[in-house]
């Protein structure tokens, strides 16, 4: 399969003046409260005063940087953004059974519900635009509270969003299907910037699956559009927050993301990430396991083709005593594809007995294709127990050998292998409906460069 | 005469340059099974994985012919579907990859065709139960954290399935408990007809108590310096190897 080539991208001008009255006109148009535009704006200020990287950051070394279009622009918001349904495509993620639902397109809803069982219990998913109105309270406490921007990408999408959604289960309330967030990606519409802002508050249970999609991932665009997307996930003492995002986008696509946890006392945080599509995927989730007790597991699975570059930049933050997190990522990467994975623990020295891993495992099936996995630790705490480990290879051939033993032919044997090695990830997946999306997607994902060879 | 089921004709095997098996010869016909054990390092495991085609083994001499057609150019897949089967001394571990999802794409393979949804569960349960096998079983990941009786049951079952014509059991009698012994030789002899023939390829005499084998043939450096009917593994029991190894370092000084 081919990439379109293009043009490296060169840092746009970005004139202060005119974004922030643009960013203000967003705002305002999309009904937004005068603290809200603050807030915007404030964030704007901030990615103003940043650069995007110098190049010696270790979270930017490894990127093929001239890949990523260096600008912010405020998207174009069609009608129907104060949460007006408008018809868009069918989404290839719509869920069967679901507890709620927000769908946008471009800034637009196109599908909004929730079942009764969760709205009783004081649930709420809304477009984040209609929840600061209807929800201040709420949001003002805990939009941006997880930390300050990542980078500039980062602070720029805080300030630039043009579709968000809130998501919120108050103490003690328990939904045991899971919420979607879809979006789908208007390929003309050019670059497109999300928010996405989680809170389960103590006690509580939630898992909200965020699908993205592209309308049309066929179209040759000239210009590689840019998607960026914040997500804040919070899980206050006791809490169970289950985040799974499985973003198909159109192939000339850069894709950034920070997604970043907040994981309270004796709270757990779950999150999977699948990346397919786009040509760069950039993808860096923060896990802040400051409070004791708490439990963080972050699983990321990709399949590369083409010259895709798929790469994750995590951070395991351990200050609370007693915490644990794990990371397991595992990728496949066919034709020329690159994958980089640098991963962080960090114990600081109050993290006494916390317990901390990281598992990075890249199969490579084409000779073009590589993996840099760096797994780093830095721990200040005496009474720790972490691992790491790393791998880059073939599929192993004694696998391969036994299948084909019993008459099962080397492609399809491949198939079964690579199939089997990212369902481990996917288990982790909260929704039955989603882990079969993400199998069908692997299984598209492989079948043009494998059919090919 | 009638061809042979299996011929292993002058076969000679090396493993990264290191000559393993030979020159070894065996026949085998329709309803025999054949034992053929030797000591540590004999070229058991290399003779059994060459059989199937593992790619580690390169076979620089000599000919493999299931039902007097070579299979020593064919690819491991080709020669399972033309019914040759090798039953793992070490079977290899594929997290994620369901037993069920396995078993019946290896049963589709070796028809030619897509076994149907009802027969293949029919099938499956029949032999499970032979097996003294729990259904749940089949839900588990191929060999994933098996225990060692596990894995050797799981190989019967998988002959039990697939019904090859000729089977190549690579020490699946070790690391069994008695009982467990006892219920993989149940599941062999279930197999066993007049239409297919058993290579038993083992350390020790025990499983030859459970299964009757009509020729032994001993194996020492590659090669087959002995053949008799059952009576040569009792008095490889009572001797052991050392009588046969002296008489080929005799022959090795001799020559």
């Amino acid at each position: 399969m081919t990439t379109a080539t293009l043009e490296a991208p060169s840092e746009s001008e970005i004139k202060p003046d005119e974004l922030r009255g643009q960013v203000e006109a967003l705002s305002r148009s999309k009904g937004e409260p005068d603290w809200l535009v603050a807030f915007r704006l404030a964030s704007l200020e901030q990615a103003l005063g940043m650069n995007w990287w110098t190049g010696q950051e270790e979270s930017w070394r490894r990127t093929p940087r001239e890949r990523l279009p260096r600008r912010a622009r405020v998207g174009r918001v069609a009608g129907g953004s104060n949460g007006t349904p408008v018809s868009v495509p069918s989404h290839v993620f719509a869920p069967d059974a679901h507890a709620g639902m927000v769908h946008q397109i471009d800034g637009r809803v196109a599908a909004s519900d929730l079942a009764d069982q969760a709205r009783a219990q004081g649930v709420i998913i809304k477009p984040l635009s209609a929840a600061a109105r209807e929800h201040p309270g709420l949001i003002q406490e805990w939009l941006g509270s997880v930390g300050p921007p990542s980078d500039r990408y980062d602070a720029f999408g805080r300030a630039l969003w043009t579709q968000g959604v809130f998501v919120y289960a108050p103490p003690g309330a328990v939904i045991d299907e899971s919420l979607f967030y879809l979006i789908t990606q208007d390929v003309e519409q050019g670059d497109h910037w999300h928010y996405t802002l989680v809170v389960a508050e103590r006690e509580s249970q939630l898992s909200l699956i965020d699908g993205g999609d592209a309308d049309d991932r066929r179209a040759e665009l000239g210009e590689a559009p840019l998607i960026h997307a914040s997500v804040e996930l919070i899980a206050e003492a006791g809490a169970n927050l289950q985040f799974a995002s499985v973003q198909r986008w159109h192939r000339q696509t850069a894709a950034i993301s920070t997604t970043r946890g907040r994981v309270g006392r004796d709270a757990t945080i779950r999150v999977t990430t699948a990346a397919f599509g786009a040509d760069l995927d950039k993808q860096r989730i923060d896990m802040d396991m400051s409070q004791n007790g708490g439990y963080a597991d972050i699983r990321g699975l990709f399949v590369g083709d083409g010259k895709q570059h798929i790469e994750h930049v995590t951070r395991q933050h351990h200050k609370g005593v007693g915490a644990t997190s794990d990371l397991l990522i595992r990728g496949v990467l066919t034709d020329e594809s690159q994958a980089v994975q640098y991963g962080l623990i960090r114990i600081e020295p109050e993290g006494q007995k916390t317990s901390a891993h990281q598992t990075m495992r890249n199969l490579l099936l084409d000779d073009g294709a590589g993996a840099d996995p760096i797994p780093m630790l830095e721990i200040e705490a005496d009474d720790v127990k972490c691992s790491h480990a790393a791998a880059v290879g073939p599929v192993d051939p004694d696998q391969l050998f036994y299948l084909q033993a019993r008459g099962i032919p080397p492609k399809t044997a491949e198939r079964m292998v690579v199939r089997g090695f990212l369902a481990e990830i996917a288990d982790g997946v909260p929704d039955e409906h989603m882990r079969d999306v993400i199998d069908q997607l692997v299984e598209i994902q492989l079948e043009p460069a494998r059919s090919s060879s | 005469m009638t061809t042979p089921l299996f011929e292993i004709d002058a076969l000679q095997v090396a493993v990264e340059d290191k000559q393993i098996v030979n020159g070894l010869s065996l026949t085998l016909q329709p309803g025999e099974v054949h034992a053929i054990m030797g000591p540590n390092g004999s070229g058991k495991s290399t003779l059994a994985n060459s059989l199937m085609g593992h790619p580690r083994y390169t076979i620089n001499g000599g000919d493999i012919r299931l039902e007097g057609e070579s299979v020593v150019e064919l690819a491991p897949d080709e020669r399972a579907r033309l019914g040759l089967f090798l039953a793992f001394q070490y079977p290899t571990d594929i997290p994620g990859v369901s037993m069920i999802n396995f078993l019946r794409r290896a049963m589709s393979a070796r028809r030619g065709e897509e076994i149907p949804v009802r027969e293949f569960r029919q099938v499956l349960n029949e032999v499970l139960g032979r097996l003294q096998m729990d259904e749940q079983f089949v839900r588990r990941y191929v060999n994933d954290g098996f225990s060692g009786g596990e894995k050797k049951r799981a190989e019967i079952l998988q002959l039990g399935l697939l019904e090859p014509r000729v089977a190549v059991m690579d020490e699946t009698d070790s690391g069994l408990d008695i009982d467990a012994l006892r219920i993989v030789s149940e599941g062999i002899n279930a197999f066993h007809s007049d239409h297919n023939a058993i290579l038993l390829i083992t350390h020790y005499q025990r499983i030859l108590r459970y299964v009757q084998p009509d020729h032994v043939h001993v194996l020492i450096d590659g090669r087959i310096v002995e053949s008799g009917d059952a009576g040569l593994a009792e008095r490889l029991e009572r001797d052991g190897y050392e009588p046969f190894m002296a008489r080929t370092k005799e022959e090795v000084m001799a020559s």
